[in-house]
């Protein structure tokens, strides 16, 4: 016998090894007509884990202190051997990783795999986009540069339009009424700490979540699309004939996390500015601000809403109502239908959503 | 057979393409954290010899790491490394009994080096210098 099979038979004697594997891969069964967009998330678990072993990376040599942080970051760029290509994983990834995250939110959408009974999948998705919106603007602020100082500072200010409490919770933000070194400290310590770990916790329930309901039949190729739980009891949806998760779906995920690294590498080697702006360059100022200050490409849509409605409390409000709808999405529309294309008024929603989305981002970024 | 070959040869493949990925992502990787070379210090340190009297010792650092120079009472010139060859804690000079302690383990070295007493294995490492028109060079 092998040293390998030695060394498994010793584990597998003792805590079980081969049950686990029957029972969570090789006997882990998914739907027949399962697609490619059943793996965005193990791609985003995938580029969360790439953006964690980065970001502990670059604290190697990042000082998280206002006079020395841009100093840190340039010599992180230019003087640590293959410095610039992990700050650029880093940075180009928290953008493929948001991407990546509303992809999967959109087909989760579509195929209306947010439906009962898997409402607490979608509330726990939902808090874990707003989550990494959080820590990608935590993260933001780290490099110190002209466009993190200004971004952050536009970004922190609009909170101030709440009425009553509004200018003393972005003054318990910053730290202080402006954005300075006590704003670099508690967003450094948002970014490195307090949010992966949360992340990581509600990462966990979700998965957790996942494998208790069991995962959705996709709604095309059948002639049934309906849903079929009607909330009588708890029930685990099996998918007896299915496909094995290991080795056939596994290797179906490693394909789509090899095109993620394509893209994302492929951002990295061809187009490295894409992050940033020439302000990215320019150590923070806080005397002079810079002309056309935009936040990142997600956030252009909020920003734009409250540039074109008259106040920034109606904007705000817009905004807060828009973001409630969409976590409350599996309560309110409680219809059975999976199918989109038999689903026509939710399917014109999603539509008109996605292309005002796309337009007021257009118009952010033109403007 | 010939399928037991195929599935072989698959896995040689595989195999091969896992250990060239993790190849093509830990070099990087190992850069990034390695140590600069020629970030180890001062290869030569010029120090006037005015500066250092008749049984006292100055610590000072040299291509990275901790040294010593000392004017023994009879006026003669020595460079030692001040790491301890125990443990590796830096060595002490005690003016009084003119001889260095390793104060981690009490460890004593006498003026060139050598090991007076405790459980260093060998003597400090000696670095060479030179005195030239009331200059010491050092290394």
């Amino acid at each position: 016998m092998s040293l390998l099979k030695r060394l498994y038979r010793f584990v597998d004697l003792r805590i079980g090894v081969g049950e686990i594997t029957d029972k969570e891969l090789t006997g882990y069964l998914l739907p027949r007509n399962i697609n490619g967009w059943y793996s965005l998330g193990s791609i985003l678990l995938f580029a969360f884990a790439l953006q964690v072993v980065t970001g502990m990376l670059l604290l190697v040599y990042y000082v998280p202190d206002a006079e020395k942080a841009f100093q840190s970051v340039n010599h992180i760029m230019n003087g640590v051997p293959y410095g610039w290509l992990i700050r650029l994983i880093h940075a180009v990834g928290s953008n493929t990783m948001i991407a990546v995250l509303i992809l999967h939110m959109l087909s989760t959408l579509a195929m209306g795999s947010y439906k009962s009974p898997r409402e607490l999948n979608w509330v726990t998705g939902f808090l874990l986009f707003s989550l990494v919106q959080g820590i990608s603007l935590t993260g933001y602020l780290a490099p110190w540069s002209q466009l993190s100082f200004w971004a952050t500072t536009v970004a922190t200010n609009s909170v101030s339009a709440l009425p009553v409490a509004g200018p003393g919770m972005v003054e318990f933000l910053r730290g202080g009424k402006l954005v300075g070194p006590s704003t670099l400290g508690r967003f450094f310590a948002l970014h490195v700490a307090f949010l992966p770990l949360v992340i990581g916790v509600v990462i966990a329930v979700h998965v957790f979540l996942l494998k208790r309901t069991g995962i959705s039949t996709p709604p095309f190729g059948k002639g049934d699309t309906k849903n079929a739980w009607q909330g009588e009891s708890y029930r685990y949806e099996s998918h007896p004939g299915g496909i094995p998760f290991f080795p056939d779906f596994a290797l179906h995920d490693l394909s789509s996390i090899l095109i993620y690294l394509a893209v994302l590498f492929g951002v990295v080697f061809f187009w490295p500015t894409m992050p940033f702006t020439p302000d990215a360059f320019v150590p923070a100022d806080p005397f002079k601000t810079p002309a056309h200050i935009k936040p990142e490409w997600y956030f252009l849509a909020n920003y734009q809403t409250l540039k074109i409605l008259p106040n920034e409390l109606l904007g705000l409000t817009v905004q807060g109502v828009a973001m409630t709808f969409l976590a409350l999405l599996p309560f309110i529309d409680r219809s059975p239908e999976r199918h989109p294309l038999k689903r026509p008024l939710f399917l014109a929603l999603v539509v008109t959503g996605i292309v005002l989305w796309v337009g007021l981002s257009v118009w952010g970024h033109l403007s | 057979m010939e399928n037991d070959g195929r599935r072989k040869f698959l896995g040689v493949c595989l195999a091969g393409a896992t250990a060239a990925a993790a190849v093509a992502a830990g070099y990087p990787v190992f850069r990034y954290l390695a140590p600069k070379s020629g970030e180890s210090g001062a290869q030569k340190l010029v120090i006037p010899a005015g500066e250092l009297r008749e049984g006292e010792a100055r610590f000072f650092e040299y291509q990275g790491a901790s040294a010593v120079l000392v004017k023994t009472q009879k006026g003669e010139l020595v460079a030692l490394s001040a790491v301890c060859t125990h443990l590796g804690c830096v060595v002490q000079w005690v003016k009084e009994k003119q001889h260095f302690l390793c104060p981690c383990h009490a460890g004593e070295f006498a003026t060139d080096g050598s090991v007076l007493a405790g459980p260093p294995p060998r003597p400090l490492a000696k670095i060479p210098i030179t005195l030239l028109e009331g200059n010491i060079t050092v290394g």
